[in-house]
């Protein structure tokens, strides 16, 4: 009561700038004022949605009519992979991080069947910002484990939204993992694209530093000072490299579904080796063109699409870079079929290049550290397997296959077996130029890698002690003597 | 005449519960003032109490529904528990699989626990008791400010199926008291005191004219998010919901223990 | 047997009346059933019925009352406090509201109900001069009193959450709800003057069943 005063005030200020955003607008809400009112249309039937994990989305509602709707989703609290070794307890909506993709139309009745799992610890609600009404849902949808909650919104304004949990300490439900996507499609759909992707970042706080074994707990100081340990594109690191790369042909248009769940970062969506033909600005009505990189607000999504010309891996990061190669905000999209000179041509030709002059104050010097302690076969693997997922693995693949016309296998690899020393050379030093493994021609680039010389013994003795090779045991002393 | 049956049944049913049940077993709690971490500022007075040492068990509440039939999960009335009642029980009197006897009791109804403490001649906690006892480490009466303290809670509150564990496996705090923090959430006496409803971004934006005094009522200590989400928890809550992560224990008056 | 276990045995039969005075008088309801005839009012009571919750309680007229003497009546309540300055007066005039639109000739059909969250200061007296101030003297109109602690279980019932904040002041949600003859609940508004449209309505449908 005390404050009614201040919210008063509050609203009218809102009502001026509705007013003034109202007749800013007017001259082309005119073009579109022949459409229906969504509150008006009528539904015909009913149906069960259709939930899906990310990264992967329902059917497109097409050209259907407006509907009742009902979606069924469920609160699971549970363990799963943050990071190789590194696990966290999760707070899900249906069980993945982010929560199952609701996909529906606008004026759409919908019928919210809100479950939250009888082992659950704590009371969850949901708030979907596609939702006009208090709270988006979130005192309606409030329960207790082991009960469901109903209830109904109708959907009045097309755009991808965000919904997460609001439960208290609702920054800690949402660092936990409890946020996704809905899309509400204008009437009539979306127009059709060849493929489409569920994409979602996040950030975790977690008590051990990025990369420290075993199970982590939340950590609310971390989580308060914005540092975050970790920021993923679904739910961990890795979920959308590896086999969780997502996939399309040449020539194929893809249309990703990127969100925002948080908590605190925004996100500055880019995909390495794409422009994006059009962007839906902040998920909303207006497309934007030839964008580069689409800034994703906290609790806020866009949709970008692209179409793709050339093979080869494109690469989804936060441009926040360290964000993407520290902390693991990168994923993979993979693109085969036909190389197409015309688009990109590849590199045609490298040769010296020596303009004669020196840079002064440069003086290049390898670092002749001493040895340090020779760690243990295990230590080695356990070691080599952390340095090669940093460094080897966006090209090698997980499992040492490498990318067929681009990266050599390192699997079964004739090339690294015959030589031991020569493959010291090439991770200390790097390699260009034509080389042939298992049969096949490679010609391409592979930078020096700025390791230490226990870190390039360590990667070593895991690439040869994995994936069918012949188990060499590569030592530090081995490492030095490559010169 | 069936009355005074019933009325000796009872009474040699909790003479053979005082006799073997070790958490028949009360310790004293000296009362005081304290600020709980939500629904006031001001420091609140507690008294003198006596205070369960264990949460009351399945065993334990076994012999309850067999000597009170009224709450057996096939006659209990949908008034005073839903259908999560007793879920995992075989029957009407007999633990499901997997259910161990010294367990604690979960899936029990505040209406269940309140009448289980009545029969017993003590009652359900209040909030803030229940809170007063529950912020002691094993040395201190107020261990709230330490961070051992609230790790501890906290990684119980993200450790899956705790309510399987046997009473007495986590400390024994300042008070002699066991398990408050580590196996299940409890029920309180006056848990519909919490006001924190679905939409709990509300409470700090202080645009609350839903509740009288709404102004007083806040958290103390926002970090102190394990508090909160015991708060959350209880504001969830209805006196039939019978859920799996949560018992109950008893406390009883002083002076009601000195009859 | 110790001195100990002798003590618990008085303490049990001492409090064996409290604990399950709700079973004594099923059991009394048994035999009155099978003495007499049956009469509507002892038909046995739906399961969710708050008939179901044995505890007495206290009128503006200093009347003792069991909730069960209300059976017959649908119930329209409400838990307030009359000291309230804040949210109660509205809840007052919401009730008022919904009591002017229900049909004269129903009003003998139902009873508004008003339970004190503060039977402290709530006394007998001090709520008669209560609905003497708020002009609700007519016999339709009921406030009631009770235990602290039923009055706890009551709120339970109702889903209504409270809590004292200072001597005088109390939080507490605003729920407006309805009652069938048997005591079931069939209808809950929550707010403040929110539309009663649906709470008249729900009323007028259980006067005419």
């Amino acid at each position: 009561m005390k404050n009614s005063k201040k919210t008063k005030k509050g609203l009218i200020v809102g009502f001026f700038f509705a007013a003034l955003f109202a007749g800013l607008f007017s001259s082309c809400e005119k073009a579109v004022a022949a459409k229906e009112d969504p509150e008006s249309m009528k539904v015909y039937g009913e149906s069960e949605a259709e939930m899906t994990a990310p990264p992967f989305v329902p059917r497109p509602v097409g050209k259907r009519a407006a509907t009742k709707l009902i979606v069924n989703m469920e609160v699971i609290e549970k363990e799963m992979e943050m990071s190789d070794g590194v696990t966290y307890v999760y707070w899900t909506f249906d069980g993945t991080v982010p929560g199952s993709f609701i996909r529906t139309r606008v004026g759409d009745e919908i019928e919210f069947h809100f479950k939250n799992h009888p082992d659950s610890k704590l009371p969850h609600n949901i708030d979907l910002h596609a939702v006009t009404g208090p709270g988006g849902g979130a005192e309606s949808s409030f329960v207790a484990p082991g009960h469901e909650s109903v209830f109904t919104f109708k959907t009045m304004n097309p755009g991808l939204y965000v919904y997460h949990c609001a439960t208290a300490p609702v920054g800690m439900h949402i660092a936990n993992g409890m946020y996704g996507l809905i899309l509400v499609e204008p009437e009539g759909g979306l127009p059709p694209v060849d493929k489409e992707y569920y994409v979602m970042q996040g950030d975790f706080y977690t008590e051990g530093e990025n990369g420290e074994r075993g199970l982590q707990a939340f950590s609310m100081e971390k989580a308060v000072n914005e540092d975050a340990d970790y920021v993923v594109f679904n739910g961990k690191v890795g979920g959308l490299t590896g086999d969780n790369a997502l996939t399309a042909k040449v020539g194929e248009t893809v249309r990703l579904y990127v969100g925002n769940g948080g908590p605190n970062l925004v996100s500055s969506f880019h995909v390495i080796g794409e422009i994006f033909d059009k962007v839906y600005v902040e998920g909303g009505a207006m497309i934007n063109e030839n964008v580069q990189t689409t800034l994703i607000p906290a609790g806020g999504a866009a949709i970008v699409e692209f179409k793709v010309e050339v093979p080869g891996n494109l690469v989804l990061v936060d441009h926040s870079i360290f964000r993407a190669f520290n902390k693991g905000a990168l994923g993979i999209l993979k693109v085969e079929g036909e190389e197409n000179p015309k688009v990109f041509g590849g590199k045609i030709e490298e040769k010296v290049y020596n303009p004669g002059t020196s840079v002064s104050g440069v003086t290049e010097e390898a670092t002749e550290g001493g040895l340090s302690a020779e760690m243990s076969m295990a230590e080695k693997m356990e070691r080599g397997k952390q340095v090669y997922t940093q460094n080897c693995l966006a090209c090698h693949q997980a499992t040492g296959a490498g990318i067929p016309n681009a990266f050599p296998p390192l699997a079964s690899s004739d090339y690294l077996n015959k030589d031991v020393h020569r493959a010291i050379e090439v991770v200390k030093f790097g390699l260009t130029g034509e080389i042939q493994v298992n049969g096949n021609v490679y010609n391409s680039a592979m930078p020096k890698q700025n390791i230490s010389d226990e870190d390039v013994a360590a990667v070593l003795t895991y690439v040869y002690n994995n994936w069918g090779n012949n188990k060499s045991e590569v030592t530090q002393e081995m490492v030095k003597k490559v010169k | 005449m069936k009355t005074l049956i019933r009325l000796a049944v009872c009474i040699a049913v909790m003479i053979q519960s005082q006799a073997y049940s070790q958490s028949g077993s009360m310790v004293e709690v000296k009362g005081g003032e304290f600020i709980p971490l939500y629904g006031t500022k001001t420091e609140v007075p507690v008294g003198d109490f006596l205070m369960d040492v264990y949460p009351v068990t399945n065993a334990e509440f076994q012999q309850f529904v067999e000597s009170n039939p009224r709450w057996r999960k096939s006659q209990v009335k949908k008034l005073f528990a839903d259908d999560n009642y007793l879920r995992n029980w075989k029957d009407d009197l007999s633990l499901g699989e997997g259910m161990l006897p010294n367990s604690p009791v979960t899936n029990v109804s505040w209406y269940a626990a309140k009448n289980y403490c009545e029969c017993q001649g003590k009652r359900l906690p209040t909030v803030d008791e229940w809170e007063y006892v529950a912020m002691a480490n094993e040395k201190q009466p107020d261990a709230r400010t330490e961070k051992t303290y609230n790790q501890f809670i906290l990684s119980w509150y993200e450790t899956p199926d705790t309510y399987k564990k046997t009473i007495g496996n986590t400390f024994k705090n300042y008070w002699g008291v066991y398990d408050l923090h580590g196996l299940v959430w409890e029920w309180t006496s006056d848990f519909n005191s919490v006001m924190i409803g679905g939409e709990s971004r509300k409470d700090s934006t202080g645009d609350n004219n839903l509740f009288c005094g709404a102004a007083a009522v806040g958290a103390t200590d926002l970090m102190n998010y394990a508090a909160f989400m015991r708060y959350a928890f209880r504001g969830s809550m209805k006196a039939q919901y019978s859920v799996k992560n949560l018992g109950f224990r008893c406390v009883q008056d002083v002076e009601k223990s000195e009859l | 047997m110790t001195m100990k276990n002798l003590i618990y045995i008085l303490l049990a039969a001492f409090l064996f009346t409290a604990c399950n005075n709700a079973e004594k008088k099923e059991t009394e309801v048994e035999n009155d059933l099978a003495e007499t005839k049956v009469s509507a009012e002892n038909k046995e009571l739906p399961e969710l019925s708050i008939y179901n919750l044995p505890s007495t309680w206290t009128t503006q007229n200093g009347e003792n009352i069991q909730l069960e003497d209300l059976r017959g009546n649908v119930l329209v309540m409400v838990m307030i406090y009359t000291s309230c300055k804040a949210a109660c007066p509205r809840l007052v005039a919401d009730m008022r509201n919904i009591e002017k639109q229900v049909p004269e000739g129903d009003l003998d059909n139902v009873k508004f109900i008003m339970v004190s969250i503060d039977p402290e200061t709530d006394t007998p007296k001090r709520l008669k001069e209560f609905s003497i101030e708020n002009d609700m003297e007519d016999d339709h109109w009921l406030f009631l009193r009770g235990t602290p602690e039923d009055t706890r279980e009551f709120a339970t019932v109702l889903a209504v959450s409270y809590k004292k904040i200072s001597p005088i002041d109390f939080s507490h949600s605003n729920i407006i709800s309805v009652f069938d003859e048997e005591g079931v609940l069939v209808h809950q508004q929550e707010g403040l003057g929110v539309d009663n449209t649906e709470t008249i309505q729900a009323i007028t449908t259980e006067v005419s069943n």
